[in-house]
């Protein structure tokens, strides 16, 4: 592990990487490597288990078969990884900033260098006013920015995010999703995000790995991992958006099952 | 509640106590209650003031207070302590849950041969007798306070660094429960009041001690003055904590 710590190294390596309850094998043979900065989407259909193989490769479950392997964490007073859920999670008996500073407690910070490195991250989502609010006065995309906040406070080498935006209305989930593309400029963090939207995944990404079941009843492997070869910038309006898209949709085989297009 | 509506019930609230107070008056000064048994109203505020000269009123409310006080820290403190090992520790709750079921339904004033054979009739007795009461509410709130804890937060706390025992225990634990624990030390406020008198009873110096040797005299008056005194020290303790519950839980408002 500590010769992956090199600048063009991957921050993420799986192999051979099996994942299930007892004899209940949900995901088999994941291999996937994630280089510096780069972005990677995870799509699959709902059940297919993108969101354990995330808990998977950030250490917080343990894979029956195979190994995966993490690069350390590179700066002092910084994480491997951090991760954003679904729900913003936030504890409510503490105030934004304190949620903020929760990753960074234990790290050997006083805590005024803890209440400074917690600002960083508020004001690149904006928030930076709200640092005294309860979080029950906070709207639901504030939420999840302080979300964001929180994971990014820590300086992780990779970012893993669990459909984080898939709570939200459709409005302050196309603001946040532009949001990200932008934090991604600031940040060094690699991102492993996952979600069933799979024009979320072509717009954001840089690589989509999709997940699916070879045969009903077997586990779930990667099918096709993408490359989206569009500029970041008004990605949505390039010619190649729509083909990336259709091309995703056939391989997760949302034809064959319409009520799962939930996008 | 509007403000006009809150004044009118409190208006209607004094006037009702205040006429149940003069009915009570009346009824004794006409002769429809017998008065060896039920003490004039009007006496009460004299014979309040006489006890308070005699320095009696003093003396048996701080020996009072002093039982309750000892006795609901134990009690709280253990309560809590032990509620929580419980509701975090699966191998610990099983290990005591059936004595736990056995316990439980004694009530504390069960407790009272034991605590004169173990304690004597004496002041640790009556703060044991206290406690056992005590224990139980804050036993059980805190337990089921900490059960009811969303597993999320837990799984944020490891994808934190946050993960080890006591880190899980001061970040989240203890917070996330302080709804639940704090109701539990209230009712237990109450509960240690209702217990103070009854386990002085039996002879320990304190405001039961003094009703009893009232009631001993036909001295009903006395014993009308002590039971005010419970419930005037009781709705402080209550308005006082419920401040300090106000500022701890401010979050939640």
């Amino acid at each position: 592990m500590a010769a992956m710590n090199d600048a063009s190294a991957p921050v993420l390596t799986a192999r051979g990487v099996r994942l299930g309850f007892a004899d209940d094998v949900v995901l088999d043979d994941i291999d996937l490597e994630v280089a510096p900065r780069e972005f990677v989407a995870m799509v699959g259909a709902s059940g297919v288990g993108k969101s354990t193989l995330l808990r998977a490769f950030a250490g917080l479950l343990a894979p029956q078969r195979g190994d995966v392997h993490l690069s350390t964490a590179e700066a002092s007073a910084s994480r491997a990884w951090s991760m954003v859920f679904q729900a913003p999670r936030l504890f409510p008996w503490r105030r934004v900033r304190a949620n903020v500073e929760l990753g960074l407690e234990g790290l050997g910070l006083s805590r005024d260098e803890r209440r400074a490195r917690a600002m960083e991250p508020l004001s690149l989502v904006g928030l930076e006013e709200l640092a005294e609010r309860w979080p029950r006065t906070l709207s639901g995309g504030q939420q999840q920015r302080v979300g964001i906040a929180r994971a990014l406070a820590v300086r992780p080498r990779v970012l893993f995010m669990d459909e984080p935006f898939s709570a939200l209305d459709a409005l302050t989930r196309q603001r946040l999703q532009s949001e990200l593309t932008e934090l991604r400029q600031r940040s060094d963090a690699a991102i492993v995000f996952v979600t069933h939207d799979i024009e979320e995944a072509v717009l954001l990404a840089d690589r989509v790995v999709v997940l699916a079941k070879p045969d009903k009843g077997a586990p779930a492997t990667v099918r096709d991992i993408v490359t989206i070869d569009l500029p970041l910038a008004r990605r949505r309006e390039q010619s190649g958006f729509r083909e990336h898209v259709q091309r995703l949709e056939q391989h997760i085989g949302v034809a064959a099952t319409p009520e799962e297009t939930t996008s | 509640m509007t403000r006009p509506a809150r004044h009118r019930r409190t208006l209607i609230s004094a006037v009702s106590l205040a006429a149940l107070v003069a009915i009570w008056e009346a009824a004794l000064r006409v002769g429809w209650l017998p008065s060896n048994l039920v003490p004039l109203p009007s006496q009460i505020p004299g014979v309040l003031w006489a006890e308070v000269l005699d320095g009696i009123w003093l003396d048996v409310v701080l020996s009072s207070l002093s039982h309750y006080s000892i006795g609901l820290g134990i009690g709280s403190v253990l309560g809590i302590a032990v509620g929580m090992t419980a509701a975090l520790l699966p191998r610990f709750d099983a290990a005591h849950s059936w004595l736990a079921r056995l316990l439980r339904p004694i009530p504390p004033l069960a407790w009272i041969p034991f605590a004169i054979i173990w304690f004597g009739v004496t002041e640790t007795a009556a703060a044991f007798i206290i406690s056992i009461g005590v224990f139980w509410i804050n036993y059980f709130t805190s337990y089921s306070a900490v059960r009811a804890i969303d597993d999320g937060y837990y799984e944020v706390a490891r994808a934190f660094g946050q993960g080890g025992f006591s880190a899980r225990l001061a970040k989240i634990s203890l917070p996330a429960a302080a709804p639940g624990i704090l109701g539990g030390l209230r009712a237990g406020l109450g509960q240690g009041w209702m217990t103070v008198v009854a386990a002085e009873l039996f002879g320990i110096p304190g405001i039961g001690q003094r009703m009893m040797e009232a009631s001993g005299l036909l001295a009903t008056d006395v014993v009308v003055v002590y039971m005010l005194t419970i419930a005037a020290l009781y709705a402080l303790f209550d308005f006082l904590f419920m401040r300090i519950q106000r500022r701890v839980l401010r979050w939640q408002q």
